[in-house]
């Protein structure tokens, strides 16, 4: 059969962000997928360097408005293994409740997504309804519902009120009802079984050979979490479990997802309840020389983060991996072989997040010019009169 | 297959009372919570124009002129709002109890031209009594006399701010003692002249003029 190949972007409706994919099909059936990113690069390794180490953190913070969490929490760790200390535990706890609540929103939202793209626009509706209750405690909590600004090397910037902290669990408690029934509406769903149950399929070895990192690759059987695996901040004070299923299927990592909101929850709720008092701050004077590597269990897996330090107060170099960049590629194993239909939920499946992945774009060298749709226009007109008078035409 | 029905039913009947869950917004104000992180707003008497917000901001959004000519000279500290994110950094190094720039509940924060997107205020400045070149705010000059106490009397610039907020100063014997040697090292004085009296003092003959 004669092979034609499908684009997909890089902007396109059914996606939030800009990447590229190449559909290679033979009637219906994908035989092969290749992907195109590059077109969200903004340069935030550079920029990071031209900070200090304290405000190098809210850059890092922007990476990804949903990851706000993972990114500077593995920036903090990364240069707090330079030193190496560790920060107070009241710290440790304050860290992984907004890691949590963070992962809690991440998933609603990917779920969300999801059944906006099989056609279940009531999930999507009620999951970002429930979002919104979680982004409320992360108010509460924090100050604002993203881009929590809590994080700095050597600790936190913000305490938690003990007066807030009542008001947040009521909170919390307030939408485990709701989860509960959206649970077993999804999981009850013959439809939803029908859809996503056998499709997709990453297997064990493939997981493992592509280095799937996160949901995806728990969802495949292979037991990989940095939580438990090398327990950090509070992760090792606290009782819960790792989620893993075997089928591998988009099904799976829908169920991972979903079980883990409720381990996030768990955790959230211990912490919120345990939380020792104490310094929150070790009140870093300086950074001696040397590098030092962060990682932190993100929403879509592993974020790593590589900081080296000379003894100024910037960073030499920072690299940032971040986890879909280790989990676009198995779409090279889920893809091929499935209808065009299924392709769009296989890509998601993975929860793709581009603007983790890329990290670079500047503005102008002057820093200063920002072109509004007016300007755009503007110079539109102005190259058009350029024209016109180089053709001598009045 | 039939109980995911029943429940899609029951849910159905229970939604009929149900209040929508959206928010009547624009006729009903939203009020955040009280720890919510909106614009930075500064207290014009308790900022001291000390430029630690300005200096510590990650995203720049901190900026300063200084107004020196017209009959006050003036220190114009200006947040611009846009670029703006709500880190609150600026509290948390400010010097004079955090009071001076502090976040505020605001958060309709929408602007049609991005040029006006900004607030300022205004803050006396302190000028050299020589060169006539800012030295600092006249309120961070007396902030860091009352700071360091007796201390402060080692430095003219710092004495000589406060006691003449005081009102305790006789300027006029200040004002005939205009030689650019050695009595003006009692003056208020910024770092660049004040180098420059002890060099002359210490070098030349008394009352030969210094360059201004």
């Amino acid at each position: 059969m004669q092979k034609s190949v499908i684009s997909i972007g890089p902007f396109h409706p059914l996606q939030e962000e800009p990447e590229h994919f190449l559909l290679t099909v033979e009637g219906e059936t994908v035989v092969d997928v290749d992907v195109e990113i590059g077109y969200n690069h903004r340069g935030i390794e550079k920029l990071s360097e031209r900070r200090n180490f304290d405000q190098a953190t809210f850059v890092i913070e922007r990476i990804c408005g949903i990851c706000s969490t993972s990114h500077p929490v593995a920036y903090t760790r990364a240069v707090e293994d330079i030193i190496p200390v560790v920060v107070p535990e009241r710290a440790q706890y304050i860290r992984t409740i907004i890691a949590e609540g963070e992962r809690i929103h991440s998933h609603l939202l990917w779920y969300g997504l999801a059944g906006h793209f099989l056609g279940y626009n009531t999930v999507y509706m009620w999951m970002w309804r429930l979002r919104e209750e979680i982004l409320d405690v992360m108010e509460i909590l924090s100050g604002n519902r993203n881009n929590y600004a809590m994080f700095k090397p050597g600790g936190v910037r913000r305490d938690i009120n003990a007066d807030d902290i009542p008001v947040a669990l009521k909170k919390i408690d307030s939408i485990i009802p709701t989860i509960d029934r959206l649970k077993k509406a999804i999981l009850d769903d013959p439809v939803l079984h029908a859809r996503l149950k056998g499709i997709g399929i990453l297997s064990k070895e493939e997981a493992i050979n592509y280095c799937a990192l996160g949901p995806t690759s728990r969802a495949s059987g292979v037991d990989r979490d940095v939580r438990k695996n090398a327990p950090y901040e509070a992760y090792d004070k606290v009782d819960w479990d790792m989620i893993v299923t075997d089928s591998g299927d988009v099904w799976g990592k829908a169920v991972v997802r979903l079980l883990e909101i409720y381990e996030s929850i768990k955790i959230m709720k211990t912490c919120l309840q345990q939380i020792p008092s104490g310094e929150i701050d070790l009140k870093l004077k300086s950074i001696p020389p040397g590098e030092g590597i962060g990682a932190h269990e993100a929403p879509r897996g592993e974020t790593f983060h590589y900081v080296r330090s000379d003894g100024t107060n910037r960073p030499v170099r920072h690299k940032v991996r971040a986890p879909s960049f280790m989990n676009l590629p198995t779409c090279k194993a889920t893809v091929p072989g499935s209808t065009i239909s299924d392709a769009a939920i296989i890509l998601a499946s993975i929860d793709p997040c581009y603007c983790c992945t890329e990290r670079m774009a500047v503005r102008s060298p002057e820093g200063d010019r920002i072109y509004t749709g007016k300007d755009l226009i503007r110079m539109s007109r102005e190259k058009t009169a350029k024209i016109k008078r180089e053709m001598g035409i009045p | 297959m039939k109980l995911p029905k029943v429940r899609e039913l029951l849910e159905a009947i229970k939604s009929l009372s149900h209040k929508p869950y959206t928010s009547k917004f624009p006729f009903k104000p939203y009020q955040p919570y009280l720890s919510f992180r909106g614009q930075p707003k500064y207290d014009p008497d308790k900022c001291l124009g000390c430029l630690a917000c300005e200096e510590i901001c990650p995203a720049e959004a901190i900026a300063h002129q200084d107004n020196i000519k017209g009959d006050v000279p003036k220190r114009i500290m200006i947040h611009y709002t846009d670029s703006c994110i709500f880190c609150g950094c600026c509290e948390d190094a400010c010097i004079a109890d955090h009071e001076g720039i502090k976040l505020s509940n605001d958060w309709e924060l929408s602007f049609f031209n991005r040029a006006e997107a900004f607030e300022t205020i205004e803050k006396e400045l302190q000028l050299c009594e020589i060169c006539g070149s800012a030295i600092a705010c006249k309120d961070h000059l007396k902030w860091i006399a009352e700071k360091i106490g007796e201390l402060s009397f080692s430095n003219p610039t710092l004495y000589q701010s406060r006691l003449k907020s005081l009102g305790v100063v006789d300027e006029s014997i200040l004002a005939a003692s205009r030689d650019y040697g050695r009595a003006d090292r009692i003056k208020i004085l910024c770092a660049r002249c004040r180098r420059e009296t002890s060099l002359t003092t210490a070098a030349s003959p008394a009352g030969e003029k210094v360059g201004e």
